[in-house]
């Protein structure tokens, strides 16, 4: 999984070498830990579709502080993500979409409803012709 | 928890959060026990981190970074003023609601 899409952060050396290091991090947490933040890791990667190598890589390392921290406050994994893994990824994620694909399909439907439903006098569900609410 | 509860609180625990960062500056363990007491037993720390991490992408609170004896820099945070605004809102938010949902529950508006 990590080998395809790092391949996909085009041209950031930067990038690579904070996505190396977040993986060099997360091999010194504590076994529990560490199969937690690859299974979020894994989730993410599918969820957010995220295309931007920094956000994705600032999301990562977002992730990775609170195991870490919960690792050494000896938080048990359960309380660290609830009993819901999916709600607390689901959250987790929506702080980075600025970096998603979808957004820009959201951009487009907000503007295509935007022209659809134009004030324009005498235009298709314009406010004049009594079919808005 | 219950369905209704974990639906609810997915609307009104960021006010929560900021709430419990008025009194006083604090990082996301201490946060999430200070709840945990106040009966908001079931609550994930990585949520409420989640929701940290959105205020200060938003820029309401500002954050130091302290040094602790175990493990990594903890991360305080502490409300500003775009916080305490934003805080405001909410609590106006809250007050409506809960004013139209009473008189809904005495029997209509």
């Amino acid at each position: 999984m990590a080998a395809g899409w790092i391949e996909q952060l085009t041209g950031s050396f930067k990038d690579k070498k904070r996505y190396r290091d977040y993986k060099a991090r997360s091999r010194q947490l504590p076994g529990s830990y560490r199969e937690a933040v690859e299974a979020l890791d894994r989730y993410l990667m599918y969820r957010g579709l995220i295309t931007d190598g920094d956000v994705l890589v600032s999301m990562l390392g977002d992730l990775l502080d609170l195991f870490e921290q919960g690792a050494a406050n000896g938080t048990p994994v359960r309380e660290l993500v609830g009993e819901d893994p999916v709600e607390f990824a689901e959250v987790f994620v929506r702080n980075y979409s600025e970096g998603q694909w979808i957004n820009k399909e959201r951009e487009r439907l907000i503007r295509a409803i935007d022209r659809a439903a134009d004030d324009r006098p005498g235009a298709p569900g314009s406010a004049g012709d009594g079919q808005t609410l | 928890m219950g369905r209704q509860m974990t639906e609810m609180l997915k609307g009104t625990l960021e006010g929560i959060v900021l709430a419990v960062l008025v009194m006083r500056p604090a990082y996301g363990y201490e946060i999430t026990a200070w709840l945990r007491e106040q009966g908001f037993s079931d609550i994930a720390e990585g949520t409420v981190y989640a929701l940290l991490v959105r205020f200060e992408q938003r820029g309401l609170v500002d954050v130091e970074k302290v040094p602790s004896q175990k493990g990594p820099p903890r991360k305080v945070y502490r409300l500003n003023a775009t916080g305490h605004e934003y805080l405001e809102e909410f609590w106006r938010t809250w007050s409506f609601l809960t004013e139209r949902l009473e008189q809904l529950r005495q029997g209509g508006g």
